[in-house]
């Protein structure tokens, strides 16, 4: 099928296309423009902007903990719309369903899962195949796994670690690797309560520093296209920023991300000792080229954090917000579920100017990532508003006047000038997550990318044009129509598939029967337990 | 073989499954109950938004104590795995279903490798004459009781007792207790909803939490029936809500009183039951005249049955997807003896297609 969308404000930064014309579609694929070629069908797109399918590269959207917190809140999540004849489930409230259906509407076509346990890879496979129409990928969570740990201790070559590392990528169906708060929650079980950068992991004599440099470093030499993806340590506490700081500093030449910076931009100032540290850590990131980060943006209202820091949730328990959580020790990491709500209050008012902060104070839009860190700062769902933010100062201002100024004078948010612009928004959604997660066939629209394509209709009110939009694409299938689904289909988990060392299989087999009493084949699956066609679509790794 | 019957005619699977969708299409309040895979459970949810059923494990009082926990209270757990690994001391609250006998047994039987004390003590919490499950080795559990009170009630005790409160009765053994979770690194206390009421759980999770001021200890969930806990997890992620949800009004609602579908059935509310289980189960006793849909592995059909249709068993006549409670998650089992037998959910979806919609199943 040919699909012409024509006469639209294209805003292609990889292509360096700018400017109105048309966009051609040939079934699932952008095609250059045919020659004499006559359109099946012609979508109207004067008026409108034509991006690329946004990528979210950090939300938490399926997988254990993601469904503890649908447990434990049944209350947040009841569903108050009619049903819809044409997507089923997709106003269940909080489902995988309507997940796939939120994100489509907004223009998102792929969205990373950043955070699946690898006992748990099965389960978090599952969850997202029922999420519709987008594609999903995951990272597999090290760095306080037995296994891992040991080796560490006992001085194992690279090479292995990096056979660990490949099999754990290869069996869980990975496109990446997380590191979350290296070593804390293997110290945490041995009643360790606070775990920084240069501490140490009792049992294995092994820092955090030490964990994340290992696997920065067997990340970059296998060529997983992601750098290893930092939950840093001390997420959240005042005075966090030095271990961001020392973080940033520690990439020392090597590709690293960052994940939502926003939760460590805290500084001791004031007389409550809790300050922006933005302005510090954004001169960092700015220069050091190595590193990327996301934001993790706050915004106001009732959430729940949702986190495999187990260490950090189990301090946040007193926050809770209604008054129950989650504390899951894992084999690896486990998790914590906290619900917690953002008030404008000092100190929700300092989280969200923060992540303002960085996002207008870090000046490359290609090493900045669009999140709330889905659900832990904001529920996905308030991306249109956090748009809305980032490209007008006006509505900025309104919302600082409506802060306590206590929290502003410790924050440099509102002498910042700067507007994001269309082509900066494409950069950071579209063309630079691409580039991060080694996806070449998508966040562009030159000929040959997989066709996913949104399509806004411009207003003034940008939270409404980027909150619906008139039309997207997904693999050249039109789902969306003026904000509304039109059509369910079903997405793929993209993933790396790099040869598991045969040597590192059968140790791992060991490991499994003498810890866990268990063949390694109770963790692994094969492609047919997801039950759908093709639920998975192979990336390649760098050579 | 015969694999399909209305009532107690033999017949085409196809027709029975016409038949079954015609039943539920007709039906003014359907409800499931369900024992089975993942893949079933999913099938059977999107069936039930369909034809506005509500939906509910075929057994579901522990479940639902289970459920009644993480929705009312929430919990410290940890995994299996690392139980096995880390538990130094290991209490087992109150009597924990047949399907775990043998984890307990191993854990009888092994050392925590990852815990400096290489050695693990066992405790059993319950009224006197409580018998924990076979330990290996002829060890035996050391019993934490208040006489004949109820687990609650020595659960409540020992939780005072370690604060340091009176209590009207000692916990036997309770200095043993005492010595043992202050050497202790990570103790482990094994719960299910089986045989223990809702706010004993709530109690257990009170005495891990002032554990956790100082140390370190947690709950080992073993679930009182693995296709129910992974049945809930399903749920959970395809509607926002555990199981006893209902569609009756076109969107999920979850209302743990309401759909319970073995009380909606006892009080005559239901006038179609679809129950879906490899395992025969005698009809449920009803005030009225519902008719009874059977999803089973059977040669025959089931008494009382307006349509029977064979399925085969998960794990045995077909690779399935299933809650772990050894890993503490969900697990691909290959077919032990594949058979031609159909799963629930290729018999499920059958019957949804047949019944008249706009948009294929999500599932």
């Amino acid at each position: 099928m040919l699909t012409k969308i024509a006469g639209g404000d294209i805003i292609d930064p990889v292509n360096g296309r700018v400017g109105k014309g048309d966009l051609w579609i040939r079934d699932d694929k952008i095609i250059a423009a045919p020659v004499g070629g006559a359109a099946d069908r012609t979508i109207d797109a004067a008026g409108c902007i034509v991006m690329a399918g946004a990528i979210d590269i950090h939300s938490h959207i399926g997988g254990g903990n993601v469904n503890t917190a649908r447990l434990l809140l049944p209350e947040q999540h009841a569903a108050h719309q009619e049903r819809p004849v044409t997507t089923p489930l997709s106003n269940a409230g909080w489902s995988t369903f309507q997940t796939g259906c939120l994100y489509a509407k907004m223009g998102f076509t792929t969205v990373v899962e950043p955070a699946m346990s690898p006992g748990a890879a099965l389960h978090t496979h599952l969850e997202l195949a029922d999420i519709p129409i987008i594609d999903k990928a995951t990272l597999a969570i090290l760095g306080n796994d037995d296994f891992l740990l040991s080796m560490i201790r006992d001085d194992a070559s690279s090479q292995m670690i990096e056979d660990y590392v490949a099999w754990t990528v290869a069996s869980t169906r990975a496109l990446g690797v997380k590191v979350i708060n290296a070593g804390a929650a293997a110290a945490f079980k041995e009643n360790v309560r606070t775990f920084s950068l240069d501490d140490v992991v009792p049992s294995y004599g092994v820092s955090s520093r030490k964990i994340v440099k290992t696997l920065q470093a067997a990340v970059d030499s296998l060529g997983v296209p992601h750098p290893l993806h930092v939950h840093c340590n001390n997420l959240g506490s005042p005075g966090s920023a030095d271990t961001a700081a020392a973080t940033i500093a520690a990439a020392e030449g090597l590709p690293l991300h960052l994940a939502h910076l926003q939760f460590y931009g805290y500084g001791t100032e004031g007389k409550r000792k809790f300050s922006s540290a933005a302005a510090r850590l954004a001169e960092l990131v700015n220069a050091t080229p190595e590193v990327t980060i996301d934001i993790g943006q706050v915004m106001f209202g009732q959430t729940v954090t949702v986190s495999s820091d187990v260490m950090r949730q189990f301090s946040a328990r007193g926050s809770a917000q209604p008054k129950k959580s989650v504390i899951h020790d894992g084999d690896g990491n486990g998790g914590g579920i906290v619900p917690y709500s953002y008030g404008k209050d000092f100190y929700g008012a300092m989280q969200w100017a923060i992540g303002l902060e960085l996002f207008l104070l870090i000046d490359d839009p290609w090493r900045v990532f669009f999140t709330t860190d889905h659900p832990n700062g904001a529920p996905f769902t308030a991306y249109p508003a956090l748009f809305e933010l980032l490209m007008s100062r006006e509505a900025r201002t309104e919302m600082i006047a409506r802060l306590p100024k206590s929290a502003m004078a410790l924050s440099t948010l509102a002498a910042i000038d700067r507007e994001y612009t269309f082509e900066e928004i494409a950069v950071m959604t579209r063309a630079s997550p691409a580039k991060l997660l080694g996806l070449t066939d998508r966040g562009h629209l030159g000929a040959g990318a997989i066709a996913d394509i949104a399509v806004y209709r411009r207003d003034g009110n940008i939270a409404k044009m980027l909150g619906q939009a008139a039309y997207v694409f997904k693999d050249g299938d039109l789902v969306v129509q003026d904000g509304e689904i039109t059509h369910y289909r079903w997405g793929k988990a993209l993933r790396l598939n790099p040869s598991p060392d045969k040597a590192m299989v059968r140790r791992l087999e060991d490991y499994h029967q003498q810890r866990y009493g268990l063949s390694l084949d109770w963790f692994n699956f094969p492609d047919s337990a997801i039950a759908r066609e093709q639920p998975f679509g192979e990336v390649a790794c760098r050579t | 073989m015969a694999v399909a019957w209305i009532g107690n005619r033999e017949t085409l699977v196809e027709r029975a499954a016409a038949h079954a969708a015609a039943l539920l299409g007709s039906s003014r309040c359907p409800v499931f109950s369900l024992d089975t895979d993942i893949h079933g459970t999913r099938a059977a949810i999107a069936l039930a938004e369909r034809v506005g059923a509500a939906y509910d494990h075929a057994d579901s009082a522990a479940v639902s104590r289970e459920t009644a926990l993480f929705t009312d209270k929430g919990a410290m757990t940890v995994a299996p795995g690392e139980a096995r690994r880390r538990a130094d001391v290991v209490v087992i609250v109150g009597e924990l279903p047949q399907i775990h006998h043998q984890f307990v047994s191993e854990l009888s039987a092994t050392v925590p490798d990852l815990s400096a004390k290489n050695q693990r003590e066992i405790f059993l919490v319950g009224s006197n004459g409580a018998s924990a499950p076979p330990l290996n080795n002829g060890r035996t559990a050391t019993l934490l009781s208040c006489g004949e009170a109820s687990l609650g009630a020595t659960l409540a005790a020992l939780r005072a007792q370690w604060k340091g409160r009176q209590t009207s009765q000692p916990v036997s053994n309770f200095d043993d207790f005492t010595k043992a979770l202050e050497a202790a690194h990570f103790p482990v206390f094994l719960f299910s909803g089986d045989a223990t009421e809702g706010l004993a759980l709530e109690m257990l999770q009170g005495l891990i939490t002032d554990l956790n001021r100082k140390s370190r200890a947690s709950g080992l969930h073993l679930p009182a029936s693995e296709n129910g806990w992974g049945s809930a997890l399903a749920s959970t992620w395809m509607t926002g809500f555990p199981l006893r949800t209902g569609f009756a009004r076109g969107v999920p609602e979850f209302d743990p009183w309401r759909y319970d579908v073995a009380r909606m059935i006892a009080d005559g509310e239901a006038d179609l039951h679809l129950r879906i289980s490899s395992s025969i189960v005698q009809p449920q006793k009803k005030k009225n005249r519902m008719a009874l849909i059977a999803l089973a592995k059977t040669e025959e059909p089931i008494a009382g049955a307006a349509v029977t249709i064979a399925i085969g068993e998960a794990g045995v006549d077909h690779e399935a997807v299933v809650y772990s409670s050894r890993t503490g998650s969900l697990r691909s089992i290959d077919a032990r003896a594949a058979s031609e037998l159909p799963s629930a959910a290729t018999v499920i979806r059958l019957v949804a297609s047949h019944v008249s919609a706009e948009a294929a199943l999500p599932c």
